[in-house]
């Protein structure tokens, strides 16, 4: 299913995209045809059991993979033939990631792990420093700054994550299995503090999950299976 | 940024880069001390070998060298002495020489009779230091001789006794005299013991009927570097007098092809362990881009280019072998200074050293070269090499990195 949301931009495009991973009789087909448009402002999360392709069609809107055939748009420009440098800028300026294993850099403190991207961005030293801090403020982590990931619990590098993701203004924040690794309670935060960085600031989120505590959140629930999308509902 | 991380990096795995840092540091330091003393031995060789007797350089009649000839005569020496007042030249000494009979009642040898001037001579030729009965000549000195301990033993003398020299002089007509032996030195060298000797310049020319002419300018400098630097102006100044003049491994071609040859070898063993260390270094590296590579693969996903990631960790490299490279300079160069205060004594090697001309206490000699050539080639092939894990780097993408186990 697919919706066509003619009253909002579409911040991602996704046409008939496939995805054959090896080949012959090896061939796993992950994404089959998928059409997919995510809206500027959703709050979307892409359900579906293992295996049904959540985290290849998370990877190809995010720039990290090529589809074997269709064609990707991300804000309004297409992934197809783009050098791994460009596709290198285009995550720096248009897409934020938060992982399940978070990926911040355990040499950088949490002020330093969110300044990483402005400073690839080539953002002035001041204003780094204070869109970093703004970030991790805005996700409840003032007098952290200086903590290095492996002195910060699991929520807590998580919502580092989640203010390295924002600070660079992205476009959109693609999100895989982000709660996977944390309690109920830690959970339940993050999807808060989400959900209200969308509510407040538009910021469209796509977020794969098993999480019920999180689809229970989502304004557009879009269901996977055997590669293809079988629901796309809002609430 | 990439530098501040690279560092930073550096010490994720603290014992990891300290025992790499360690067999970077010893192996620089055994190679500035091992090429220093070897340099230093190379010196020590030089100044013995050619300070007994040749000098660092001469200035000789054309094809005298091949062709010792009394009759072969140096063009307007006077002018070259006061020419060869260069920077780096101490002193200019005067020779004749020619081949004679010694006889000493019923016993007589054949040996190399060489005029000297007795002032000069001791500063550039260290013979006068070797005798070990009597005294070197000295000025005034007339029908005077010093011999070697081997000519003076075959010829039954004892000090004072007079000797009969017999040779042919610059004319063809009979060269004759009769001198009182002064001094006798030991070189150690038993073919210089055996076949050398000196008597004073003046009474040579007079008896060899050379007039005031002379056979060689022997030269000796400070040190050798100063010498070898004045080469180019000292031959200009030979063949404007219708000379030449030799360089020290012109004069002493063996002593320049025993260098040449260990050095060679030296080189080789030098290199293994270079290519060794540089290998266990780039091994230890390219383990860790191997166990970073799902971490690589999350700065990509961020938006970090793999030509970024690939040049952060080529600083790693380079910044761990500069810095294990510079503490092996600062040690290797501190072992070695102290060992050129105190030396080195070869037990039972004094004879074999002797032959060099080099006393039985060896020093190294620390120079630019020796301190930075081997840590050098280690840092330059690491840097080379590095270039390896930074082209894996480049192809990785990132779903596939961030799969890596």
């Amino acid at each position: 299913m697919q919706h066509k949301g003619n009253e909002m931009t579409a911040i991602v495009s996704c046409k008939g995209i496939t995805k054959v991973f090896g080949k012959g009789e090896l061939a796993v087909h992950a994404l089959r045809g998928i059409d997919l448009d995510i809206m500027e402002g959703d709050f979307a999360t892409l359900a579906g059991p293992s295996g049904s392709g959540k985290t290849t069609l998370l990877n190809m809107i995010g720039a990290l993979d090529h589809p074997t055939e269709g064609e990707v748009t991300v804000d309004g420009q297409s992934l197809s033939g783009l050098s791994k440098s460009a596709l290198s800028d285009l995550r720096l300026q248009k897409v934020g990631f938060i992982f399940q294993a978070y990926n911040l850099v355990p040499v950088l403190s949490a002020r330093e792990n969110v300044e990483f991207v402005l400073r690839l961005a080539k953002v002035s030293v001041a204003e780094r420093r204070s869109r970093a801090d703004a970030a991790l403020a805005e996700v409840g982590l003032q007098g952290m700054e200086t903590r290095r990931p492996s002195a910060l619990s699991g929520g807590q590098q998580q919502r580092v994550a989640i203010a390295r993701a924002l600070v660079g203004r992205p476009r959109i924040v693609l999100a895989d299995e982000p709660t996977a690794n944390l309690d109920s309670k830690t959970t339940g935060e993050l999807v808060d503090l989400m959900y209200r960085l969308n509510q407040d600031s538009g910021i469209t989120f796509l977020m794969g999950t098993h999480d019920p505590r999180v689809m229970a959140h989502s304004k557009r629930h879009i269901e996977m299976e055997d590669g293809q999308i079988i629901s796309d509902t809002r609430s | 940024m990439l530098a501040a991380l690279a560092w930073r990096n550096i010490w994720r795995q603290p014992v990891r880069s300290i025992l790499s840092l360690i067999g970077l540091a010893f192996s620089s330091l055994l190679l500035v001390f091992m090429l220093s003393f070897q340099l230093g031995i190379y010196d020590t060789m030089k100044v013995g070998a050619l300070g007994l007797l040749d000098g660092y350089g001469q200035f000789q009649p054309v094809g005298y060298d091949d062709d010792p000839d009394i009759s072969r005569l140096l063009p307007n020496w006077q002018a070259l002495v006061e020419a060869a007042e260069l920077d780096g030249i101490n002193t200019a000494t005067p020779r004749a020489s020619s081949f004679a009979i010694m006889a000493s009642g019923d016993t007589s040898f054949g040996a190399a009779i060489i005029g000297v001037d007795p002032v000069t001579e001791p500063k550039v030729s260290t013979l006068a230091s070797t005798i070990i009965e009597g005294r070197y000549l000295a000025k005034g000195d007339e029908a005077t001789i010093v011999m070697g301990e081997g000519l003076v033993r075959n010829l039954g003398l004892t000090l004072g006794d007079n000797v009969t020299m017999l040779g042919t002089g610059n004319d063809g007509a009979v060269a004759a005299d009769v001198l009182e032996l002064v001094g006798i030195f030991s070189t150690g060298i038993s073919g210089l013991d055996r076949q050398i000797t000196q008597m004073p310049l003046a009474r040579f020319q007079d008896t060899f009927n050379l007039g005031d002419n002379i056979n060689v300018i022997a030269l000796r400098g400070g040190d050798f570097s100063a010498v070898l630097q004045a080469a180019p102006a000292l031959a200009h100044m030979a063949e404007t007098e219708g000379a030449v003049y030799l360089r020290w491994d012109e004069l002493q071609p063996e002593v320049k092809q025993m260098i040449t040859l260990d050095l060679s070898t030296a080189m080789l063993s030098y290199g293994v362990m270079i290519i060794v260390v540089v290998f266990i270094l780039l091994n230890t590296l390219y383990m860790s881009v191997l166990e970073r590579t799902r971490e690589f693969g999350g700065l990509m996903a961020v938006g970090m280019r793999p030509t970024q990631i690939g040049t952060m960790v080529w600083l790693e490299l380079i910044f761990l072998s500069l810095l294990g490279a510079g503490i092996g300079i600062a040690l290797g160069a501190g072992v070695t200074l102290w060992v050129e205060n105190v030396g080195i004594q070869f037990p039972g090697m004094d004879e074999v050293f002797r032959q060099w001309g080099i006393s039985g206490r060896v020093y190294p000699d620390l120079s630019l070269l020796s301190a930075v050539a081997g840590p050098g080639v280690i840092v330059i092939s690491i840097i080379i090499l590095g270039l390896i894990p930074y082209r894996r780097i480049l192809g990785l993408e990132p779903v596939t990195a961030m799969g890596a186990a």
